[in-house]
C-alpha cells in the first residue's frame, strides 16, 4: 500500500526535509540557467534557445526554464517562509518541476536519439535536464519529509469589497493561465514541438496549482466565489470575453474555445445529475444529440424534416423541452431502479438513440448521411462564424459564436449554482447522501431526481442547438458512448458537484487532443488509463466541491492512520 | 416456421456466449457490488490471446487442429486471467471502500483503456481480423434447421461449465468462502476467509469463462474485432440483471433470453436486426422496473 | 376522551415466513410521552418502520390525528409524523445549518422555478427556513458550529443534530429510535431534558430505548414488545411491578447476556443492509 510508504518515507526522511528542499530549490534554479541539449535536433533547436549552441545568456531565461526557475525560487520560498501545510506545498512544486524537466528530457532523448542529447556529447555538456530532474525528485521526497498535513484552512473573513478584488484578480489570472494553455506550442503542426511544449506547461501549471490547493487557496477561493456566486459568474463571463483580445484571438482557438464551451456547458448540466443528485447517467450526450437533432431539423437544412426555418431562439427552446422530456422519460425508472442498476439504464437508453439515430428513426436523423448544412446563426445580418470589426480593433472569425457560447455557459453556471444552494438543491444533495433519510426528511425522492433528469437534459439539449449551428452538420456520430464517458470524464477530472471544475474538466480533455496531435494514435488509451489514476490518487477531481473535499481528504487521512497503526502492529 | 427454428437455434448459440460472460459479471457483483464493465473487454482480450498463440504456434501444429485449438484456448485464457488479475489488483482493490462512483468509474477507463491498448498494439487490429479455421466445420442439419458443430460446442461449453462453477460454488470449500465474502464481507473476514483471495479467485473465474467465450466467438463468427467486448459486454449485463445479479443460474437463463431475443426480435419486430438491440433493452427496462431484483434475485430489503 | 394524536391499529408485518410484528396497537395521546422498550430484535425498529411508511405493514393501519397514513415515507413526514434513526443517519458531507434546513423542505413552498431564479418570495422563504433552523439547532443546544460538516461532530451532538433536523419538519409526533445509544450519564441526562423540551412544545413523543431507568423516568406510559407482540401497556409503575416483565425482559441476568448478544448481532445485520 502506498500509504504505508508514505509513513514510512516519512519516518526515515523527517530530517532531511528542510535540507532537501533547500537543495531541491537551488538544484532547481541551477537548471534553469544551464542549456538542456548539447545538439540542435533534426526539427531544429529546442525551444527557448536552450540548445548549447543558441544559448545565448544565462539569465536570459524564457519558456520552460522560466517555469523551472520560477519552481525553483517557489520551493525556496515555501521551505523557509511560514506557509500552511508545508509538505504538500512542497511536494506539489516538486511534481512541478519533475513532470516539466522529465517531459522535456523524454523529447530531447527520443528526438534526439539517446542520452547524449541531454548529458554530454563529443565535449558539448548540456546538464540542465538531469539537475533539473534530480532536484524534482529531492523536492518531492522533501515534502514527504516535511510531512503531507490536511490542506491549510483560511478561517479569516474578509469584506465584500476585497472579497470582489480578490475575486477579480483571481480570475484574471485564470484567465491569463487558459489563454496561455491554449497559445503555448502554437497550432497543431506549425511548432514541430508543440505537444512537448504544452505537456510542459501542464506540468508547470500543476506544480503550481498543487502548490495553491495545498496552501488552502484553491478552497478558499472556491468558498469565497460561492459565497459571492452572482459576482463570480459575471467576472468569469467578463474575463472569458477578453479572450478574443489576448494572444488566443485567431480563428483556430475561437472554434476550439466555442467548442470546448459547447461541451463545458453540457458537462455543467451532467454535473447536476452526477454530483449533485449522486446518479450515474451513462448516455448523456443522447441529450445533447436530441437537442441538435431538434435545431438542425427547424434549421431549414436541405434535409431537414421540416421544410422551413424557426428563429434559432424558438428552436433552441424547443430543443431544450425536447431533450427535456426524454430526460423526464429515461429518469422515470429511478423511482423503482436503485444505483447501479439505473447507470445500465441510461447506457442502454445511449445506445438506442445512437441506433435509432444511424437508422433514421422516423425520417428525423437522415441516418448516416447526417443533416449537414445547418445555417449559421445571424443576428443583425452579422453572420457568426465571420469576423467582425468594432471601430479600428477587428476581431476573429468566429468570435460572435464564441461570444453566444461564453454567454451560454455563463447562464448554465448561474442555472447550476442557483439550484444548488436552493431548496430543491439540498434535496438532491440529501438524497445523495442518504436516500432512506431523505425520504424520512419529506423529500419525495422520485419527483427530485426525476427533475434533475429532466433540467440536466434541458441543459443538453439547448448546448446541442447551438452545437448544430455552429458546426454545421449534425450527424449521430457525434453522439456516441465515448463522448457520454469523456463528459463523465469531465465532470469527474474537474470535481463532482464543482461548477469551475466542470468548466476546466471539459477544457482539459477537449484541449488536449487539440495539443496532441503527435499522440493521436494513443489518446484514447492516455484517456482511459487517466481515469483509472485520477479516482485512485485524486477521487475529488482537479478543482473539488467544498463539501466533497473535506469528505475525501478525511477519508485519506483516516487511512493513512490505519495504515499506520497496521504497520506499527506488524 | 423452420426460420423462426433456425433463429431459435441461433438465439440459443448466441445466449451460450453471453451466459459465459454474463456469469463473470454476475460473480464479481455478488462479492463486490461491483459492475466491472471492463469484463466484456477481458473476453475481447481473450479472443486476441488466442489468435495471437496460433499465429505464434509453428506451421506444421497450425494444420493439426486438435493441437492449435487446446492451446488456443490455454493461450487465450492466460491473457484473459493476467488482465483481470492486474486490473483487480491496481486498478479496483486501492478503491474498496471509496464512494460507489469510483470503482464505477475506474472500471469505464480500463474498458476504454484495454480497447485501445489492444487496437494499438495489436498488428493491423484497426480491422476485423479473420479466425482460424481450427474449430469443427460443418453443420448439424435437423429438417431445414441448420446448426454449426461449432455452435453445438458453444453450447455445451456454456451449460457444462456453468453446472460445474454452481457445483463448486455449492460444494467446495472456496465456494463456501465466497458465498459467505459475499454476504458479509466483515463477518467472512472474522471466521478466516481471506477476502483478497476470494476476490481475485473470483475474477479469476470469470476471466477463465470470457477466455472461453473470446476464442469460441472467434471460432463461431470467423472473424473478431475490437468492438467485441463492449457489444456483448453490454448484452451480458444485461443478461445478469435479468436474471438477477448474484445467481449463477440467473445469469445463464437470462442469457439466453436476450440471445433469444436478438434473434427473434431481429427476425421478425419492425426494424430488423438493425434494432434487436432496442428491444433487449425495452426488456431489461421493463425487468427493472417491474422486477428490479430480477428472474432469480433475493428482494432488498430496506435499511433503517 | 379526544381523538390520540397518534395511533397504531393491529400492526402486523411478515417478512418471508418471520413474523416480525403480530397485531402491535399502539395509542399516543397529544402532549404525551410513550416509551417502547423489549429486547432487541423484538420489532421495536420494525414497528417504527410501520409507522413511517418505511415499510407497509402486512395488515393493520397507522392514524395519525385520525386520519389513516398510506405508505410513502415523504407523505407520512409532511402529514406531521417525524423519526431518528438507531445508527444516526445524517447526510454526513452537509454542513449542521444544511441538514437541518433540508428538515424544512416539507415545509417550504418553492418550486423549481423559484429555486432558479432566486426571487424576492424565494429570498424570504430561504431566510425563515434558515431563521427556523438556528432556532432549532439552539434548541437542542448545538451553536456556533452551523458550518461544520456533520459528519465532523461529535457523537452526541450528531444525535441532538438528527433531533433538530426532525422537529425542523414540524412534526405532531417525534418517534425516536434509542435517542441517548452510546451516551454517557451526562448526556443521557440532557437528553431526557430535551425530550421533556420538545414534549412542552406540544410535540408528543414515541421513544424507543433499551436503557430502562431513562424510560421509566421519562414517559406517561410504556409499552412492552416481546417477540413481535405487545406483551404489556401502562404507567412506568404498572409496568415496572409487572411480573412477566420482569421475566421476559427485566429479571434474569442471563436475559443481559443474551441481550447483549444480540446487539452485537443486530449491529453486524445492519450494516450488512
Amino acid at each position: 500500500m502506498s500509504t504505508v510508504d508514505t509513513s514510512a518515507k516519512r519516518s526515515a526522511l523527517a530530517p532531511l526535509g528542510k535540507p532537501f528542499a533547500a537543495a531541491g530549490g537551488v538544484l532547481g534554479i541551477v537548471a534553469a540557467l544551464l542549456p538542456w541539449v548539447t545538439f540542435p535536433l533534426n526539427d531544429g533547436n529546442w525551444p527557448d534557445n536552450s540548445t548549447l549552441q543558441y544559448f545565448d545568456a544565462p539569465f536570459g531565461v524564457t519558456g520552460f526554464r522560466w517555469h523551472v526557475l520560477v519552481l525553483g525560487i517557489l520551493i525556496l520560498v515555501a521551505a523557509f517562509a511560514p506557509v500552511p501545510s508545508r509538505g504538500r506545498v512542497v511536494r506539489a512544486l516538486g511534481w512541478g518541476l519533475t513532470l516539466v524537466s522529465f517531459v522535456n528530457c523524454a523529447y530531447i532523448t527520443v528526438k534526439g536519439g539517446g542520452l547524449g542529447a541531454i548529458t554530454a556529447l563529443e565535449g558539448a555538456t548540456a546538464f540542465g535536464g538531469v539537475v533539473g530532474l534530480v532536484a524534482g525528485v529531492l523536492t518531492i521526497l522533501a515534502g514527504y519529509g516535511i510531512g503531507i498535513e490536511p490542506v491549510g484552512e483560511w478561517k479569516f473573513k474578509i469584506s465584500t469589497p476585497v472579497a470582489y478584488l480578490v475575486l477579480l484578480l483571481s480570475f484574471g489570472a485564470v484567465l491569463y493561465a487558459v489563454a496561455a494553455m491554449l497559445t503555448t506550442g502554437g497550432v497543431g503542426s506549425a511548432n514541430p514541438y508543440a505537444g512537448a511544449i504544452f505537456l510542459s506547461f501542464l506540468g508547470f501549471a500543476t506544480g503550481v496549482l498543487g502548490a495553491l490547493s495545498g496552501v488552502g487557496y484553491v478552497r478558499w477561493l472556491s468558498a469565497l466565489s460561492e459565497q459571492h456566486r452572482v459576482f463570480s459568474v459575471i467576472v468569469l463571463a467578463a474575463c472569458a470575453l477578453l479572450l478574443p483580445f489576448t494572444e488566443a484571438g485567431n480563428e483556430y482557438w475561437m472554434t476550439v474555445a466555442a467548442n470546448i464551451g459547447i461541451y463545458a456547458a453540457t458537462a455543467i448540466g451532467l454535473n447536476i445529475v452526477v454530483g449533485l443528485a449522486g446518479l450515474l447517467d451513462l448516455g448523456y450526450v443522447a441529450f445533447m444529440g436530441i437537442g441538435a437533432l431538434v435545431a438542425a431539423n427547424f434549421s431549414g437544412a436541405a434535409t431537414a424534416y421540416f421544410g422551413f426555418a424557426l428563429p434559432f431562439p424558438v428552436a433552441a427552446v424547443i430543443a431544450a423541452v425536447v431533450a427535456g422530456i426524454f430526460g423526464a422519460i429515461v429518469g422515470s425508472p429511478t423511482l423503482r431502479v436503485r444505483g447501479d442498476y439505473l447507470a445500465i439504464v441510461t447506457l442502454a437508453f445511449g445506445e438506442i438513440f445512437t441506433r435509432s439515430a444511424q437508422n433514421d428513426i422516423g425520417g428525423f436523423t437522415n441516418g448516416s448521411n447526417a443533416i449537414p448544412g445547418v445555417p449559421a446563426l445571424s443576428l443583425f445580418g452579422a453572420e457568426f462564424n465571420k469576423s467582425i470589426s468594432i471601430g479600428a480593433v477587428k476581431l476573429p472569425a468566429g468570435v460572435l459564436y464564441y461570444v453566444l457560447i461564453v454567454l451560454l455557459v455563463a447562464a448554465t453556471m448561474a442555472v447550476f449554482a442557483n439550484l444548488k444552494f436552493s431548496r430543491i438543491g439540498r434535496a438532491w444533495i440529501a438524497i445523495r447522501e442518504d436516500e432512506d433519510a431523505a425520504r424520512a426528511m419529506g423529500i419525495r425522492t422520485g419527483k427530485m431526481k426525476i427533475l434533475a433528469f429532466l433540467i440536466g437534459a434541458m441543459l443538453a439539449g439547448l448546448a446541442g442547438a447551438v452545437f448544430a449551428h455552429k458546426n454545421g452538420t449534425v450527424s449521430y456520430e457525434s453522439f456516441k458512448f465515448l463522448e457520454s464517458v469523456t463528459l463523465l470524464a469531465a465532470v469527474i477530472l474537474g470535481g463532482m458537484g464543482s461548477i469551475p471544475g466542470a468548466v476546466l474538466g471539459a477544457a482539459l480533455l477537449f484541449v488536449l487532443p487539440e495539443k496532441l496531435r503527435d499522440f493521436e494514435d494513443y489518446r484514447l488509451m492516455i484517456f482511459g488509463l487517466a481515469l483509472v489514476l485520477i479516482m485512485r490518487f485524486r477521487p475529488v477531481g482537479l478543482i473539488p466541491d467544498a463539501h466533497r473535499r473535506a469528505e475525501m481528504v478525511e477519508r485519506a487521512d483516516e487511512n493513512a492512520e490505519e495504515a499506520h497503526v497496521e504497520a506499527k502492529k506488524a | 416456421m423452420s426460420v423462426l427454428f433456425q433463429q431459435l437455434a441461433n438465439g440459443v448459440i448466441q445466449g451460450a456466449l453471453i451466459a459465459l460472460i454474463a456469469l463473470g459479471y454476475t460473480m464479481v457483483y455478488g462479492i463486490i457490488q461491483l459492475i466491472n464493465f471492463a469484463h466484456g473487454e477481458v473476453f475481447m482480450v481473450a479472443s486476441y490471446g488466442g489468435l495471437a498463440t496460433f499465429t505464434l504456434l509453428p506451421d506444421d501444429l497450425k494444420k493439426s487442429p486438435a493441437v492449435a485449438l487446446p492451446l488456443m484456448f490455454v493461450g487465450g485464457i492466460v491473457v484473459a486471467v493476467i488482465v483481470a488479475v492486474i486490473m483487480e489488483r491496481f486498478a479496483y482493490r486501492p478503491l474498496r471502500n471509496a464512494p460507489r462512483l469510483a470503482p464505477l468509474i475506474t472500471a469505464l477507463g480500463v474498458s476504454v483503456f484495454l480497447q485501445e491498448a489492444v487496437r494499438v498494439f495489436y498488428p493491423n487490429a484497426k480491422s476485423n481480423l479473420p479466425y482460424p479455421k481450427v474449430f469443427p466445420e460443418g453443420n448439424l442439419t435437423i429438417g431445414s434447421v441448420n446448426i454449426s458443430w461449432t455452435g453445438i460446442l458453444l453450447v455445451a461449453l456454456s451449460v457444462g461449465l456453468a453446472v460445474i462453477l454452481q457445483t463448486y460454488i455449492n460444494r467446495s470449500r472456496m465456494g463456501r468462502a465466497m458465498r459467505a465474502t459475499a454476504q458479509d464481507p466483515d463477518t467472512a473476514k472474522l471466521m478466516g476467509v481471506n477476502p483478497d483471495r476470494v476476490i481475485v479467485l473470483t475474477f479469476v473465474i470469470g476471466a477463465v469463462l470470457a477466455g472461453v467465450a473470446g476464442i469460441m466467438f472467434g471460432g463461431y463468427l470467423n472473424n473478431i474485432n475490437i468492438d467485441m467486448g463492449f457489444q456483448n459486454g453490454i448484452f451480458a449485463f444485461t443478461a445478469a440483471v435479468l436474471g438477477g445479479v448474484g445467481s449463477i443460474r440467473g445469469a445463464v437463463i437470462g442469457a439466453f433470453i436476450i440471445g433469444l431475443i436478438k434473434t427473434v426480435a431481429g427476425q421478425y419486430m419492425p426494424g430488423g436486426t438493425q434494432y434487436d438491440y432496442v428491444w433487449i433493452f425495452v426488456v431489461l427496462i421493463l425487468v427493472l422496473v417491474f422486477r428490479p431484483q430480477g428472474l432469480f434475485g433475493e428482494p432488498e430489503r430496506v435499511r433503517a | 376522551m379526544s381523538t390520540p394524536v397518534l395511533e397504531a391499529r393491529d400492526v402486523s408485518m411478515v417478512f418471508g415466513g418471520l413474523k416480525a410484528l403480530k397485531g402491535v396497537t399502539l395509542t399516543l395521546e397529544e402532549g404525551k410521552i410513550v416509551g417502547l422498550i423489549g429486547p432487541n430484535g423484538a420489532g421495536k425498529t420494525t414497528f417504527f418502520n410501520c409507522l413511517t411508511g418505511l415499510y407497509t405493514p402486512t395488515t393493520g393501519e397507522v392514524l395519525l390525528k385520525g386520519n389513516v397514513l398510506h405508505g410513502d415515507p415523504a407523505k407520512v413526514t409532511a402529514a406531521g409524523l417525524a423519526r431518528t434513526f438507531q445508527n444516526i443517519r445524517l447526510f454526513p458531507s452537509m454542513t449542521v445549518l444544511e441538514n437541518v434546513m433540508v428538515g424544512r423542505h416539507v415545509r417550504m413552498k418553492q418550486g423549481p422555478l423559484a429555486s432558479l431564479f432566486h426571487g424576492p418570495a424565494y429570498q424570504r422563504g430561504e431566510k425563515a427556513a434558515r431563521e427556523r433552523s438556528r432556532e432549532l439547532l439552539a434548541f437542542v443546544g448545538l451553536n456556533g458550529v452551523d458550518d461544520e460538516l456533520s459528519r465532523n461532530l461529535p457523537y452526541g451532538d450528531q444525535r441532538r443534530l438528527e433531533i433538530a433536523r426532525a422537529l425542523a419538519t414540524d412534526p405532531a409526533v417525534l418517534l425516536l429510535d434509542e435517542p441517548t445509544a452510546g451516551m454517557n450519564p451526562q448526556e443521557t441526562e440532557a437528553t431526557q431534558q430535551l425530550i421533556f423540551r420538545i414534549r412542552d412544545t406540544g410535540v408528543s413523543v414515541v421513544v424507543i430505548e433499551h436503557d430502562i431507568k431513562f424510560i421509566f423516568g421519562l414517559c406517561d406510559s410504556v409499552s412492552v414488545l416481546v417477540q413481535g407482540e405487545l406483551l404489556v401497556e401502562g404507567s412506568p409503575e404498572v409496568v415496572r411491578a409487572d411480573p412477566r416483565v420482569i421475566e421476559a425482559y427485566l429479571g434474569k441476568p442471563p436475559e443481559e447476556v443474551q441481550h447483549d448478544v444480540e446487539a452485537a448481532a443486530a449491529s453486524v445485520e445492519e450494516e450488512q443492509a
